[in-house]
């Protein structure tokens, strides 16, 4: 049996001692599509860019048609044949269509010495006639449709005659109608015999159009075979089936009054008809995969980005939240996913930082009150266990488990009457992590709504009083704590519908 | 069929209509065009051969830099030192002529002198990981510096064998406009008949997409800034010719005509969308203008407040333009 044309041999890469994949052992056929599945950060993008060049692996090795070979750039596994198609469009907007298919390569040349943009544009339609794709190739790509990005993507792996080519959600951006039409260009590729390696969240298109299926968690590979022997509760079990570790108690509190009721909320292109009662110290969890419109839907509630249809009702009255200084004047609060781009100014001090949001109530004639702002800080960091520096340290200088809670102090500062944290504990040691818990419920116990988006299913289980599920923008479940359960969520957010329990 | 042949060739006119609004220089270009007519209708110096190449001239020297500035911005990066880097390669250029009284050695010289330097600043921008425009103002004011410290009360005047470049006419052209002319052909050719001009486009178009197809992100800018640096010299040589004579303050703010005729004639300033004919159209239009408040008898006083008013509302004007084509889609 000849060897496979790619291989990864027992691969591991670590960041800082840390591996985010270890001992994965993969071949990889030509005209086989290759799906690999995992829950966010069980190593798959760590996995594929080791496979193009972006990272170097720690451990193991790459094979290249059974030859062992060493990629210092994207650049050499492109020399190699493997091409990637990053999740988000990786194209020169101001360019043509068939110039894009040949920036970093050879270009034909007239007799004259000058570039043959004809020859050029010949290949670039050749190429996605190859595909059944018609487009105007003298157009620039900005005038393109995502899903015709998608595949110039294609077409300019194929100009660059690569024999794998690596596809990150490709389907992501794209209607359902735009998504077949994609299918139909991967059949072809497979006809040519161009291996590709499938990542998605969407799991049904795994059975219409892999071969094989390999499940990463935590890093490691934990399951593969041919596609014909998954279906999609074993496939969830294989990614999610991690026993449930309890290292938070949560002591549910009656809950209260409503406090925050949305009625049909829509956003067009994020999520739409979305109905929703939170009550005084209930916990909802927000659960789905990436993309599924879960911060969209906080960021509409908080104002950042606002809904377009239906309304937001707050304390029993109809408000239109436009802008993030109405949602704060109605008493919301929102934690940035991003804690260093959206939420915290680094090189400010720790006391500065907490102080931020709620300057006016320091200030006095245009003036800061430095006392009591410094009073109000020293008490976060007492309150919220804030460790490791003073109030008056550069915030950066924080682990980002206490770089957390600084900002959790901060969004609290305004005595807000509803919550919402989107991904709290993403980044944090497992400490801090149950410390912020023990601030999520120490809130719901002052009588505050609080909503919960986390992409770690045990966080949901263990701190939600209540879970919603999103996917693709509309809720597919509504569990109450009493029908939690690890698959049935997972299912949801996957797609399939979930009786309603609300 | 006559109709429909005629409705064909409407809609081939308006898709070429559209393709040409569509093209960065589009705006000023007819903008330009617009205030041709109506200074050759309003004032009746304007439309004469000798005033609309005593206008070509002017622009010539600016016209030269900005054309190779010009590939720096498209890279993404900037270049601020050219009007030092000028004076320096004029000084250069003026002591080998008077030396050695040989006019292309003299130039050899300059282009030499600007291509060190911008070798300099663009490793400083690339390798050395400085922001361009911090780079190239430190070097600005290094390099005029050293102009004032060596070459503070000297004047230089040159003989008319050494103002070979600037002064003159070859077939009835004036030489100036036949180095700008051979310039703005060298760059095109070098922009889109060559992979380095594509993969400035590239680059500073979308810098991530350009690392991920393996382009010499690094290389390609480090070269803008010697081109950059090789049209000061040849920019001085011309200068020297129109001028003849030379003291240590020449060619101060000569930087920022560059970057405006730039930006006037329609490349982002961010990179990445631009074409070699807008850094001529630009200083062209620059030279129009200020061509036009002199005809008037405007003071001389009003050219930077016109000038400044001119910049920003082109560069609003393109951000309307944008949106507005952003919106269409």
């Amino acid at each position: 049996m000849s060897a496979p044309p790619f291989a990864l041999r027992d691969l591991g890469k670590s960041f800082a001692g840390i591996f985010a994949c270890r001992h994965i052992d993969l071949a990889v056929a030509a005209g086989e599509v290759l799906a690999v599945v995992g829950e966010n950060g069980a190593g798959k993008s760590t996995l594929m860019k080791c496979l193009h060049g972006f990272h170097a692996p720690s451990e193991g090795c790459i094979e290249v048609d059974g030859a062992a070979v060493k990629f210092n750039s994207p650049r050499d596994a492109e020399a190699a044949g493997i091409s990637m198609i990053p999740q988000e469009l990786d194209l020169f907007a101001e360019l043509s269509v068939f110039e894009n298919l040949f920036v970093g390569q050879h270009r034909p040349r007239t007799r004259w010495g000058g570039f043959d943009r004809r020859g050029m544009q010949r290949r670039a339609k050749e190429i996605l006639g190859s595909l059944g794709v018609d487009l105007d190739v003298s157009l620039p790509v900005k005038a393109l449709s995502a899903a015709n990005g998608k595949l110039v993507e294609i077409a300019r792996a194929l100009n660059r005659d690569a024999r794998l080519i690596i596809m990150d959600e490709p389907t992501a951006a794209l209607t359902e109608r735009e998504a077949e039409r994609l299918f139909a260009v991967i059949g072809e590729l497979k006809a040519q015999g161009i291996a590709v390696i499938y990542i998605t969240h969407r799991l049904e298109e795994l059975f219409r159009i892999s071969d094989r299926i390999i499940v990463l968690r935590d890093g490691a590979l934990v399951a593969s075979g041919l596609t014909a022997n998954f279906d999609i509760p074993k496939l969830i079990h294989a990614m999610v089936g991690r026993p449930l570790e309890q290292f938070f108690a949560r002591h549910p509190h009656p809950p209260g009054e409503i406090v925050l009721e949305l009625r049909q909320l829509g956003r067009r292109g994020s999520f739409e008809r979305i109905d929703l009662q939170l009550r005084a110290g209930e916990v909802l969890g927000l659960a789905g995969l990436v993309g599924a419109g879960r911060s969209e839907l906080a960021q509409a509630i908080f104002g950042i980005a606002p809904a377009d249809s239906g309304t937001i009702w707050i304390g029993g009255q109809p408000l239109r939240i436009g802008s993030v200084a109405d949602a704060i004047a109605h008493g919301i609060a929102y934690l940035p996913e991003e804690r260093r781009s959206q939420g915290l100014v680094l090189p400010f001090s720790i006391r500065e930082n907490i102080s931020f949001a709620a300057l006016e109530h320091f200030t006095g004639w245009g003036l800061v009150d430095r006392r009591r702002e410094g009073a109000f800080a020293s008490d976060a960091l007492r309150r919220f266990g804030i460790k490791g520096a003073g109030i008056d340290a550069p915030v950066e200088v924080l682990s980002g488990g206490n770089q957390q809670k600084v900002l959790i102090a901060k969004i609290l500062a305004l005595e807000p009457k509803i919550v919402v944290f989107d991904e709290p504990t993403r980044g944090v040691d497992i400490g801090a992590k149950s410390e912020i818990y023990a601030i999520i419920d120490e809130l719901a116990r002052q009588g505050k709504a609080i909503v919960l988006i986390s992409s770690e299913m045990n966080e949901v289980l263990s701190i939600a009083d209540r879970i919603m599920v999103l996917c693709q923008g509309e809720v597919t479940g509504m569990f109450s704590r009493s029908d939690f359960s690890a698959p049935a969520i997972g299912a949801a957010a996957a797609g399939q519908r979930a009786h309603h329990v609300c | 069929m006559a109709a429909r042949a005629s409705a064909r060739k409407s809609r081939a006119i308006h898709f070429s209509v559209s393709r040409f609004t569509a093209r960065p220089e589009a705006p000023s270009l007819i903008f330009l065009a617009l205030l041709i007519v109506a200074l050759s209708a309003s004032t009746p110096e304007f439309a004469t051969v000798a005033n609309l190449r005593g206008v070509l001239e002017q622009v010539a020297v600016v016209s030269i830099v900005a054309l190779a500035v010009n590939q720096v911005v498209l890279a993404g990066e900037i270049d601020v030192s050219t009007g030092s880097l000028v004076a320096v390669c004029s000084f250069i250029y003026g002591d080998v002529a008077t030396a050695h009284g040989e006019a292309w050695l003299a130039l050899l010289a300059a282009l030499m002198t600007g291509a060190v330097v911008g070798s300099i600043n663009g490793a400083l921008a690339t390798y050395g990981r400085v922001p361009s425009i911090i780079a190239t103002i430190g070097m600005l004011f290094i390099l005029r510096g050293i102009v004032l410290l060596t070459a503070g009360a000297q004047v230089i005047n040159l003989s008319a064998d050494s103002r070979l470049f600037g002064a003159g006419t070859n077939f009835g052209i004036p030489t100036s406009l036949i180095v700008l002319a051979t310039m703005f052909i060298a760059m095109y050719a070098l922009s889109e008949h060559s992979a380095f001009g594509r993969d400035v486009y590239a680059i500073g178009g979308n810098p991530r997409a350009a690392r991920t197809v393996g382009l010499p992100i690094y290389r390609v800018r480090w070269l803008t800034f010697v081109l950059s640096g090789l049209s000061c010299g040849l920019a001085a040589a011309v200068l020297l010719g129109q001028i003849g004579q030379l003291q240590a303050t020449a060619a101060t703010g000569f930087e920022l005509k560059v970057i405006a005729a730039i930006v006037l004639g329609g490349t982002r300033i961010t990179g990445g969308r631009g074409s070699n004919a807008s850094p001529v159209i630009g200083a062209v239009l620059v030279g129009v203008i200020l061509n036009a408040l002199t005809l008037n008898r405007v003071p001389g006083s009003y050219e930077l407040l016109v000038l400044g008013a001119l910049i920003l509302g082109a560069v609003a004007f393109d951000g309307c333009r944008q949106r507005l084509l952003g919106r269409g889609r």
